[in-house]
């Protein structure tokens, strides 16, 4: 499932990425890469969702989630 | 090296690494901010001592990593291959240190010498996170110091590590990453296709990683140098890696854990959202509560300001006096104007917004050392992604409701050059605090309880305006290829290092001043020389020639030569064209400076008006006032924080043309009520 379709306050560990060089370059360089967990901290309808992993708060748009798949966690 | 023979040092560092309150700290006032030869990039370089060693320290853009994705990027990877670093220091955050690491990470096999900072080390110890600078140093055979911008006994180590990485000439042993690498099919038969030394100061391992990630320049640089026979063979390794840019970067995230794994403890903090973060994210209450920030910033700026802007009234009272008593000694009129009209009223105005700027980079600079302004750009990304801004844009615009001059200052905070001058000539559209006082009187005066509509369409206007201007400059400021959606990190909270905050606004504060100055001294200059007459009659002045010969054209954008006038006056002041309609319509006293920017309109201009002025002129000098370039102050300003002669004389101009447009539609409605 995507990173957007993770409930509030669980963890899902990412199994991988899609989207153009320039996409993954930058959600690589935040933190995000295959084998990491996210904790969702926020996510509401229409509303960029709040993420934290690697120590660190992230917040992403939902069409950017998207493209991150996790396993784990609980579905929304 | 340079020339001088200063030790030349680069910071390289993520956003909200603290790069920049480093660089505060070290340079101090010892700053020039200009533009990258041929970039939209801004270049930041300072100098300090130490231990009589002369260095000078280069802020590298502030990027996520070294691929080739932006001009920022590629500047940055250009500067270190240049060999003009003598040494890179890299900057991590201790609080987010596994993930702000990838710098270094992506660093390593680069063999400029290089030291690494852990920033924020108070921050950390807060949440309970240690990180072991010595055992980090070990394994990476670099220096490492852990380091806090506020406590002044940080530096020392800093100094030490600087020197130690200078002396030693040291580069990261990063043979860890390198086995990591190996393990990718594709990495091994590149590796061993690229000659040595093909770019200055980039290793084969680094080179090798980097075309297993697609990076096209590295790529063709490869290219060039190789035989037609191990470019095929290249192409085929390289095509066969499917997101080489997600692969390298498991190895470098693997790499760092193994770093921090025995050197480095986490925090136990959890990972709920402090009061004013829920706040902020609030679905309702994220956006006024921002503008209220902003506001209550707005408010608080004054309160730095209104010294400066004491002393910018008290310089505004010498003239009249000096200027009698000039004359009495039996000085020329001529000079006498000149020195107290042009020079003494000219200072007294800047000096008077000055304050205002001051206020504004201090507020709004301590707001984003706290980390408040990262909050802000999350509220408002979304929206102003539509304009190609980023979040904080909001900032400069609110400001700019007060003052555009402030709103340019305040635009300091956005990272892109590009981004920074976009923001600026949409926040020129914005009725400054000035056109508030002036409009709405006017409008009152001519359409009585119509007023409120007109001030309506002028904010309708405004955001028409402000999206046309996106449109037209957004192409050539913010690249399709730089737009894409809100990944961003809401960093921990710091303290901020007042310090170095003060010295950097001061320094810039007097950097705006000198600037300023000589844009409205040249400016006022020509003005009053054009409007000079010796009689006192305003028809002999060469203003009123140029103004009278010019009015069939200008009559199609609805003004006569007496509100032309008080038009090109606003471009200047927007209190100044008042007076410059009372001057012309008592038919007393000369257009000077002193009545452009001191706004000083006989008593009964209102009725002087309604009688010399149609409505439909009026309406149309509304607009043409509204929109016009906000101030001589303002395109200062705008020069000073994008250092382009040429963005800034392109804003100056479109604004003049779009507001004589705008005058000229107002008329012809106007026209079709009355």
């Amino acid at each position: 499932m995507s990173l957007s379709e993770l409930k509030k306050d669980s963890t899902g560990i990412i199994t991988s990425l899609r989207g153009d060089r320039r996409f993954m370059s930058r959600i690589t360089s935040i933190g995000l890469t295959p084998g990491c967990t996210v904790t969702v901290i926020k996510n509401e309808k229409n509303r960029p969702l709040l993420v934290y992993s690697r120590d660190t708060m992230i917040a992403l748009n939902r069409s950017e989630c998207e493209m991150i798949e996790v396993k784990g966690g609980t579905a929304k | 090296m340079t020339e001088k023979g200063e030790t030349v040092i680069a910071l390289l560092g993520q956003p909200n690494s603290g790069k920049s309150t480093l660089f505060n700290a070290l340079t101090g006032m010892k700053q020039h901010v200009g533009n990258w030869p041929g970039k939209t990039v801004e270049k930041k370089e300072g100098n300090f001592e130490h231990n009589g060693t002369h260095y000078l320290v280069a802020d590298l853009p502030g990027t996520y990593s070294l691929s080739a994705n932006s001009d920022e990027e590629m500047i940055t990877r250009d500067y270190i291959a240049s060999g003009k670093a003598d040494v890179v220091c890299i900057l991590a955050d201790s609080s987010q240190l596994e993930r702000s690491l990838y710098m270094l990470a992506d660093y390593a096999g680069i063999t400029v010498p290089c030291f690494l900072v852990l920033n924020m080390s108070d921050v950390a110890e807060e949440m309970g996170k240690r990180a072991d600078a010595k055992g980090i140093e070990k394994k990476l055979g670099i220096p490492v110091v852990s380091f806090s911008a506020p406590d002044t006994k940080s530096y020392d180590k800093f100094y030490d590590a600087l020197e130690r990485a200078v002396r030693g000439k040291t580069a990261v042993d990063a043979s860890g990453l390198f086995e990591r690498y190996e393990k990718i099919d594709a990495y091994g038969t590149i590796k061993s296709l690229i000659p040595d030394n093909i770019i200055r100061g980039y290793s084969g391992a680094w080179l090798a990683a980097k075309a297993v990630e697609g990076d096209e320049p590295v790529i063709a640089r490869i290219k060039a140098a190789v035989s037609d026979e191990d470019k095929k063979a290249l192409d085929t390794a390289i095509s066969s890696v499917d997101k080489g840019v997600v692969i390298t970067g498991e190895c470098k995230f693997g790499w760092i854990d193994e770093l921090l794994s025995d050197t480095a403890q986490k925090g136990s903090s959890g990972v709920s959202l402090g009061r004013f973060d829920r706040l902020i994210t609030h679905r309702i209450w994220g956006k006024p509560v921002v503008v209220l920030i902003v506001l209550l910033g707005l408010i608080a700026s004054f309160i730095p300001a209104l010294p400066l802007m004491g002393i910018g009234q008290l310089i505004s009272n010498i003239p009249d006096p000096l200027s009698e008593a000039l004359i009495g000694a039996g000085c020329p009129a001529f000079i006498s104007a000149l020195l107290c009209d042009v020079l003494i009223r000219s200072v007294s105005f800047i000096v008077q917004m000055l304050g205002f700027v001051f206020g504004v980079t201090l507020v709004f600079g301590m707001l984003e050392e706290i980390g408040v302004m990262a909050r802000i750009s999350y509220v408002f990304d979304n929206t102003m992604a539509r304009f190609g801004l980023q979040g904080k844009s909001v900032m400069p615009f609110l400001i700019s409701f007060g003052c555009t001059m402030g709103g340019a200052a305040g635009t300091r905070v956005i990272d892109n050059w590009g981004q920074k001058v976009l923001t600026i000539a949409l926040a020129w559209a914005v009725p400054c605090g000035a056109a508030w006082a002036v409009i709405p009187m006017l409008s009152t005066v001519f359409f009585g309880a119509w007023m409120p509509v007109i001030i309506a369409v002028i904010l309708i206007v405004m955001l028409l305006h402000m999206w046309l201007t996106a449109k037209i400059f957004g192409r050539s400021l913010v690249k399709a290829e730089d737009r894409y959606g809100m990944i961003m990190e809401l960093p921990p909270y710091h303290r901020p290092k007042w310090g170095a905050l003060l010295r950097y606004v001061f320094g810039r504060t007097k950097d705006t001043f000198l600037r300023a100055l000589k844009v409205v001294l040249v400016v006022a200059l020509a003005f009053w020389l054009l409007s000079y007459t010796s009689t006192g009659d305003i028809t002999s002045s060469i203003l009123y020639k140029v103004g009278h010969f010019i009015e069939p054209v200008t009559k199609l954008f609805g003004m006569g030569w007496q509100t032309f006038m008080a038009f090109i006056a606003s471009s200047l002041g927007k209190e100044g064209a008042l007076g410059v309609l009372s001057t012309i319509f008592t038919g007393s006293g000369t257009i000077s400076v002193g009545s452009v920017v001191g706004g000083a309109a006989a008593e009964n201009i209102n009725e002087l008006l309604v009688a010399n002025v149609p409505k439909p002129e009026a309406l149309a000098l509304i607009f043409a006032m509204t929109f016009n370039m906000p101030c001589i102050v303002a395109l200062a300003a705008t020069y000073q924080e994008t250092h382009s002669v040429k963005w800034t004389a392109r804003i100056a101009l479109y604004y003049t043309a779009v507001a004589l447009i705008l005058a000229g539609i107002a008329y012809r409605i106007g026209l079709l009520i009355w």
